[in-house]
């Protein structure tokens, strides 16, 4: 059962992955100086007592990671955090004092709607870009395909979604914000979609932008690099059609690399696109961390984090997996 | 190529789609901004106003929102007993007319009798007692706690009157019930006594008698609200208005000029020229209460607040009165003006801005810009360049004797044009042989730094002056040194007596010379130099809602533009 005996193997090292994970998680927001109560308290109005329960509300006045003041020495904030995260509660947010399990949950939805769609469009057009700039290689429209890639690549997201966020208001009327109009009642599901798919329009181009180029630019390598293979030769050499060849030969083996690079960024997805959520006030996850580490919310960003976290080690667990199954070449150690 | 033509049929499936969705939505865009000329009775559509803002509110709850934009929110759709208009003047709210006892000891309000909460219950006295005592027993709710120190007792004299004793006389009782927003007793005298259970409740419907009702609320999105057409005192003209927040402030100013949105409450200096340029948009600016200041380290072994983890580090000459007073001559206020804020702020004096009127110290006479002078006075106060590198170093016989005057400035990175404005005071102080080097850290390490540590020379910070100057003033006081709420460590017993004086002081007149005296304390010793107080800057289109309260040009009066008293006014372009 080497299949198998692998199969743990791999999952066995995700999970101490996700565990390291969680230790650094806990640590890195805490290594820099201050703390929310510091920046809260700096206004006089509070009274001495008011930050001191501040600090208690937030468990902020415990040690950090061993209680050594007699009683319980694992009455700290680090034993605190993985007491709850095994009880599934992710903490309460500083800022808006509620779960950041509600929050996210809230928000996911949005970044995933988002994110999915600038994925899929990205992968389909960066997928044909590639494959077509492979096939027509060395002349003008492979140069064309590069050039355009290798720019989308490059342009910063931030700068390219508000370049896209004035164009598109100024000349189509899309909206600059948000997930929906407000105010309006829709009278029906199909209104109220049309309504949501046209501030999606915007994001979801800026975010398909920004991939297009990754995807075209490694389908196209990685479809060259195939067409070059002795069995293409033999293939032609055989009479089979460029269809035949491209489809039956050249396509199977150059998704292998492009499938494990859309594993790996899906598991990205829900880092939600915080630049583009941002520059167009999305209501997502990226929007929400961006929030965050503005106003040093500790617990959303570890929850958000520790998702995001989990979701790469996850992604990459799949991506291994994924290519084992796809290329028989791969056998199981 | 059927894989290729696959490709295509998605992506003529895809582009068909997104064109469907850009012009098919073009109807309801209309219909959710109903045009200005809709305001006959007879309409059913709503007059819907539409603000733009930065951030959003933190919390509905205010025992635990700390943003200001929570209170933006609070001020509509609460009351207070006591308002205040744009000059600075004490208005009616839900006390239509208040008076105080001879001894200063006992307030009585009398309220509004027709006043309603927006569940339909009439607002009574029971409901403004039950508030403040609340507030004074529930000992951390929020800012609101810090305001009920001084209710000795509040009573309900009758259903229309209430009666408040103080603990002692204090000259500013006003400012003091300015911001205790009027809860409800019947849905939160539930948490008497428990304030767990007072800050932890979310408040969603958000009950009170302010002109305006919450109707609904996304959090970090948007809240709308419906306007109290019977509302006791100020029923807005407008029906609805949405505040929606933007993360980002180029996708604020567009939405603006798209038509978007009606008015926006803050944007950048930069975009104000262009903005200006659109006949549809107004740019406004007015005062505000805010100011930027430069704190000097006047922290000492003898004055260090060791106890409190004072490390005290600040370089020794600025200590010296005289380098300070040559350091404020060598400070060009109008040039810095100019380039940290784009001309949208004027010279500063002291803590105390020219906003808050009869208090400001406007007959005092500045530090005037001349570097000739500064360098005459440190060099006749034997601080000499012995080394000609165009340092000066200290003179024998101070503790930092023949240390040069080479002194770091923390700014605190959420302060935009403080690495310019830092830039221009190093060459500015360079020209009297002070070496200023800049140093841009994260906000938290400078507030760590500062106080009750005094770990620095000096600070680029800046300050939101109540409307009433006592708390702006006691930051000033020694009292305030180990509290970290001090961050000069300034300690004069003289400002001291002063303060405690004038909190006490019933007759305004006296009050205002003693806050102008303490003024004088300020320019003299120079814990701060204050080089401006900014303007709020906000913008609005002409071409929807017109009644928008602009200050004068040259007046002091705030701009406010989302205060109740600008958006119950506010109505649509005839």
């Amino acid at each position: 059962m080497a299949r198998r005996d692998y199969l743990l193997k791999r999952v066995a090292w995700s999970l101490l992955t996700i565990l390291f994970v969680l230790v650094l998680n806990f640590f890195l927001f805490r290594v820099l100086p201050g703390d929310p109560t510091t920046s809260i308290a700096k206004d006089p109005r509070l009274t001495a007592e008011t930050r001191a329960s501040l600090a208690r509300r937030f468990g902020l006045d415990k040690p950090l990671i061993l209680n050594l003041q007699g009683g319980n020495p694992f009455d700290s904030q680090f034993f605190a955090y993985f007491d709850r995260l095994a009880h599934g509660d992710l903490g309460t947010s500083f800022n808006f004092n509620r779960p950041v399990s509600e929050l996210l949950g809230e928000r996911i939805g949005n970044t995933v709607l988002l994110v999915m769609g600038g994925q899929l469009l990205a992968i389909v057009l960066g997928m044909s870009l590639g494959l077509l700039a492979a096939w027509k290689n060395r002349t003008p429209l492979d140069t064309g395909a590069i050039t355009f890639s290798l720019t989308a690549w490059s342009l910063p997201t931030f700068w390219l979604g508000i370049l896209l966020l004035i164009i598109g208001s100024t000349y189509l009327g899309l909206p600059t914000a948000g997930k929906e109009t407000v105010g309006v009642e829709f009278d029906s599901f199909w209104a109220q979609a049309v309504d949501v798919g046209r501030h999606l329009l915007l994001p979801t181009l800026t975010f398909t932008i920004v991939l297009l180029g990754e995807y075209m630019l490694v389908m196209r390598s990685s479809v060259l690099e195939i067409l070059s293979e002795d069995y293409i030769l033999t293939a032609k050499a055989k009479g089979l059609s460029h269809l035949q060849i491209l489809r039956h030969h050249a396509l199977q083996n150059a998704m292998l690399p492009i499938v494990t690079l859309i594993a790996l960024n899906l598991g990205f997805t829900v880092a939600g696109a915080i630049q583009v959520e941002t520059v167009f006030s999305w209501p997502g996850v990226g929007s929400l961390i961006f929030e965050a580490v503005r106003r040093q919310d500790y617990p959303v960003l570890q929850g958000a984090f520790l998702v995001i976290a989990v979701s790469v080690v996850a992604a990459n667990l799949a991506a291994d997996l994924i290519y084992g199954l796809l290329d028989p070449r791969i056998k199981a150690p | 190529m059927i894989v290729l033509r696959r490709a295509r049929i998605l992506l003529s499936l895809t582009a068909a789609i997104l064109l469907l969705t850009a012009c098919g939505g073009g109807a309801s865009t209309q219909e959710a901004q109903p045009t200005a000329t809709e305001v006959a009775p007879q309409a059913a559509e709503p007059v819907v106003l539409r603000v733009g803002m930065s951030g959003s509110p933190d919390s509905l709850n205010p025992g635990n929102a700390w943003l200001t934009e929570a209170t933006d929110l609070f001020e509509l759709v609460y009351s207070t007993l006591i308002d205040i208009d744009f000059d600075g003047n004490y208005i009616p709210d839900l006390a239509e007319s208040w008076t105080v006892s001879d001894d200063g000891l006992i307030w009585t309000f009398n309220l509004a009798p027709d006043a309603k909460f927006s569940d339909g219950t009439p607002v009574t006295a029971e409901d403004v007692a039950f508030t403040l005592l609340a507030y004074r027993d529930w000992a951390d709710f929020g800012y609101m706690s810090g305001y009920a120190t001084y209710f000795a007792d509040v009573q309900a004299a009758d259903e229309h009157t209430v009666v408040v004793t103080l603990t002692e006389p204090i000259g500013n009782m006003e400012s003091q019930v300015l911001f205790c927003y009027i809860l409800p007793k019947h849905i939160w005298g539930a948490f008497a006594g428990d304030l767990e259970a007072a800050v932890a409740f979310t408040n969603d419907e958000m009950v009170g008698s302010g002109p305006f009702r919450l109707v609904e609320y996304a959090q970090g999105e948007f809240y709308r609200l419906e306007a109290v057409k019977d509302h006791y005192g100020r029923p807005p003209v407008i029906d609805q208005v949405i505040f929606q927040t933007y993360a980002n402030q180029d996708a604020l100013v567009q939405a603006l000029r798209a038509g978007e949105l009606d008015m926006i409450t803050e944007l950048p200096s930069t975009v104000v020229p262009s903005l200006r340029n659109d006949a549809n948009i107004t740019v406004a600016s007015g005062t505000s209460r805010s100011l930027r200041d430069y704190i000097f380290n006047l922290s000492s072994p003898e004055t260090c607040p060791v106890d409190e983890g004072g490390i005290c580090s600040g370089h020794p000459a600025l200590r010296d009165p005289v380098v300070r007073q040559a350091m404020a001559h060598a400070v060009d206020k109008a040039q810095i003006i100019d380039v940290a804020e784009l001309g949208l702020a004027q010279p500063g004096l002291g803590l105390v801005p020219a906003a808050l009127g009869d208090f400001y110290a406007s007959e005092l006479k500045d530090y005037a810009f001349d570097i000739p002078l500064a360098n005459k006075m440190l060099d006749e106060a034997g601080y000499l360049d012995a080394d000609s590198d165009g340092i000066r170093e200290c003179p024998a016989g101070m503790d930092c004797a023949g240390r040069q005057l080479d002194i770091v400035m923390q700014i605190p990175s959420d302060i935009g044009a403080g690495p310019r404005e830092a830039e221009l005071l190093s060459s500015l102080w360079g020209q009297i042989g002070i070496k200023m080097t800049p140093q841009v850290l994260e906000a938290d390490t400078v507030t760590a730094n500062c106080c009750p540590a005094f770990d620095y020379d000096m600070l680029m910070w800046g300050w939101g002056s109540d409307p009433d100057p006592s708390f702006i003033l006691s930051i000033l006081t020694s009292d305030e040194i180990p509290t970290g709420m001090s961050e000069s460590c300034y300690s004069n017993p003289e400002y001291d007596r002063l303060y405690a004086a004038q909190t006490v002081e019933m007759d305004d007149a006296k009050r205002v010379e003693m806050v102008h005296d303490m003024q004088q304390m300020m320019l003299s010793d120079l814990p701060y130099i204050i080089p401006y107080y900014q303007m709020e800057v906000q913008a609005f289109r002409n071409d929807r809602f017109t009644g928008w309260p602009v200050p004068a040009e040259g007046s002091n009066s705030i701009l406010y533009l989302q205060d109740p008293g600008s958006l119950t006014v506010v109505h649509p372009v005839q």
